[in-house]
């Protein structure tokens, strides 16, 4: 059994986690909400964010990699949503489809640059190392990422909530005809949308990049759990997401303690029983995305 | 009578059973082989089946490969630790796809359109994680090798040899048949036209007094036991199951087959999309290592440019492809209807 300080520690990696993946699963919602369409790609553009941290990195240090990145990766996403914009409009299949095919493009491209072999980037020297927490040390790391996704989170909601940007992306996720006849030119919302999501699928790409090694795969790996979370959460919501986000985050790793071999498959449990109590998820109510 | 017979004669299904028929013998002319020729016939099991719930319910799943990897473990299992009979381990495995399908089912049947693909990508990692991990029973990375091609048939009346790969072809094109044939009829069905009108609007089919979520079910579960069945082939075609079948991206494979053939709008679809799927993957992944990168943005050019598949394409009234058509209206002296 764990002694009780290595299961606050790995409670708090379960939360450090836990923020890690509401942040990819709500840059992958708010795509989702707009255009109506499943982005596969977002793994990728994960993966992406953090390979581009990896050649910035020796060039220009951690933190200015930390922003030219995500707004490299926005880029890629104004290219993807210029290539989905056929598909609106049309049997949602058909956006799932493209992405799918761009997911596998996108990797494809990262092992051509890039090859197949793991790497890994270092975390910066001013949160390089343990910190005492009382009696725990813990990682500076963690929690300067903890903290940054939190940042990230509140930003999102105070863009969403509280701005005219934020009103309009809500109401071309309820009614995008109503929304152009309004006058808003809707095509340049969507991108700027794709490219929002984009550059925050590419934000916690490198945030997580000294946290897990870097390798082409990672993508398919990180575009799991949010799918997991979204549905958790409740398609459309919010903090449904963040607090599924937090659920899968925490769950794994307190499994990792008692039984590692179910550590990957948990959350899908958790996502099943979920759904028995709640078919729409937590927090999540009806959507157009369920026509 | 006569009319009957002709109609027969004509019937689209019985030209493409004839084309099977001496498939391994035209392919090899141009190139093929016979382990690619049963290839296509299992994978257009797979697809035909995944259609009716594709094509016709309308509904995106990410997930079958679940349930065609469950029938390969399955039969394997049964044929490495069970008994040593082909056709126990071909229905077992058949069964365990419904089964799991219709486990699936409760969980997405009120579902559609994205919500739907979403559950059914989870549920369909949640079996690939299991068998990636359970060890013991799927071999976890390494597999499960070593399943035998025994002979098959009725015990004292005749018994053919599945080992070589021609009779194992013609062994795959008997259930093929069969296959098809059931799907024929479950399509031109009261069911098959009930998920029809669902596709279009469920809503509508709801007020009239149906229940949708049953239709939708039943469907998931049928198309779940054809790819068990198309897996278990497979497992045999192979020696051997890997999980890797059960991946996403597998089952994502399926979808663009179906959309690629035309599977949305026409019976055939997904035949077609198996061939030139498993032909063109066979081309290219000898020339070059990175065929993802082909694959994917083939995949976009085909969403794209034409979303109507290949079948679907060939339908529209344009220029050379209208010929065989002629031709059919000709042989058949009415107006041609898919």
């Amino acid at each position: 059994m764990p002694t009780f300080i290595e299961f606050i520690t790995q409670l708090l990696n379960g939360v450090v986690v836990g923020l890690l993946y509401a942040i990819i699963a709500l840059g992958f919602m708010i795509i989702t909400g707009v255009m109506g369409v499943l982005n596969f790609s977002h793994g990728s553009l994960f993966a992406w964010g953090a390979y581009l941290a990896l050649t910035l990195y020796p060039i220009v240090g951690f933190w200015p990699a930390l922003v030219i990145s995500p707004i490299l990766v926005g880029f890629i996403g104004i290219i993807l949503e210029l290539s989905v914009r056929k598909t609106y409009g049309k049997d949602p299949l058909y956006g799932l489809l493209l992405t799918f095919g761009a997911a596998m493009a996108l990797e494809e491209i990262i092992r051509m640059i890039w090859g197949s072999i793991g790497r890994s980037i270092p975390a910066p020297d001013v949160v390089r190392g343990p910190i005492m927490i009382g009696l725990i040390g813990y990682s500076k790391y963690r929690l300067f990422l903890a903290g940054l996704a939190v940042l990230l989170i509140i930003l999102t909601w105070v863009l969403l909530e509280k701005t005219y940007y934020g009103a309009i992306i809500k109401a071309g996720a309820a009614d995008s005809e109503m929304v152009m006849a309004l006058g808003i030119n809707l095509n340049r919302l969507r991108a700027f949308v794709f490219a929002l999501g984009a550059s925050f699928a590419g934000i916690a790409g490198i945030i997580a990049a000294p946290l897990w090694s870097i390798k082409p795969t990672m993508g398919v790996e990180a575009i799991m759990p949010a799918f997991v979370v979204v549905v958790i959460g409740g398609m459309g919501s919010f903090w449904g997401t963040v607090i599924g986000g937090l659920m899968v985050g925490i769950v794994t790793a307190v499994t990792v303690m008692f039984m590692p071999r179910a550590s990957l498959i948990v959350m899908y449990i958790l996502m099943a029983l979920v759904l028995v109590i709640r078919p729409r998820g937590l927090m999540g109510e009806k959507s157009i995305l369920e026509k | 009578m006569k009319k009957n017979i002709s109609r027969a004669i004509l019937h689209p299904t019985l030209w493409v059973f004839v084309f099977f028929a001496v498939f391994p013998f035209i392919f090899p002319l141009v190139g093929g082989y016979t382990y690619l020729a049963a290839e296509v016939l299992i994978w257009s099991i797979y697809t035909m089946g995944f259609n009716i719930l594709l094509g016709y319910t309308g509904l995106p799943s990410f997930g079958h490969g679940a349930f065609f990897g469950i029938g390969g473990f399955v039969l394997g299992n049964i044929l490495l630790r069970v008994i040593d009979q082909i056709w126990v381990g071909i229905l077992a495995g058949t069964f365990a796809g419904a089964f799991f399908g219709a486990i699936v089912g409760l969980f997405v049947a009120k579902k559609r359109g994205i919500y739907f693909a979403l559950l059914t990508i989870a549920f369909g990692q949640m079996f690939w994680f299991v068998a990636w991990s359970w060890r013991s029973v799927t071999g976890g990375e390494d597999g499960l090798p070593g399943i035998d091609r025994l002979p098959v048939g009725i015990p004292g009346l005749f018994s053919v040899d599945t080992s070589n790969i021609l009779s194992f072809y013609y062994f795959i094109y008997f259930i093929f048949v069969i296959a098809v044939i059931l799907i024929w009829i479950v399509v031109h069905s009261p069911f098959g036209k009930v998920i029809q009108a669902i596709r279009y609007n469920e809503i509508r089919v709801k007020c009239i007094g149906y229940n949708t979520a049953l239709y939708k079910w039943t469907s998931f579960v049928i198309s779940a036991s054809f790819a068990g069945l198309a897996g278990t082939l497979y497992a045999l075609l192979r020696y051997a199951v890997f999980s890797d079948v059960m991946h996403w991206s597998q089952s994502g494979n399926v979808l663009l087959i179906v959309v690629l053939g035309g599977g949305m709008v026409n019976f055939f679809g997904p035949i077609v999309g198996t061939m030139v799927f498993l032909i063109l993957r066979d081309l290219f992944s000898t020339v070059t290592e990175h065929w993802y990168l082909i694959y994917g943005l083939m995949i976009m050019a085909i969403v794209v440019f034409i979303p109507e598949g290949i079948l679907g394409f060939l339908e529209k009234d344009r220029g050379i492809a209208m010929f065989p058509k002629y031709v059919i209206n000709w042989v058949r002296g009415r107006k041609w209807k898919s």
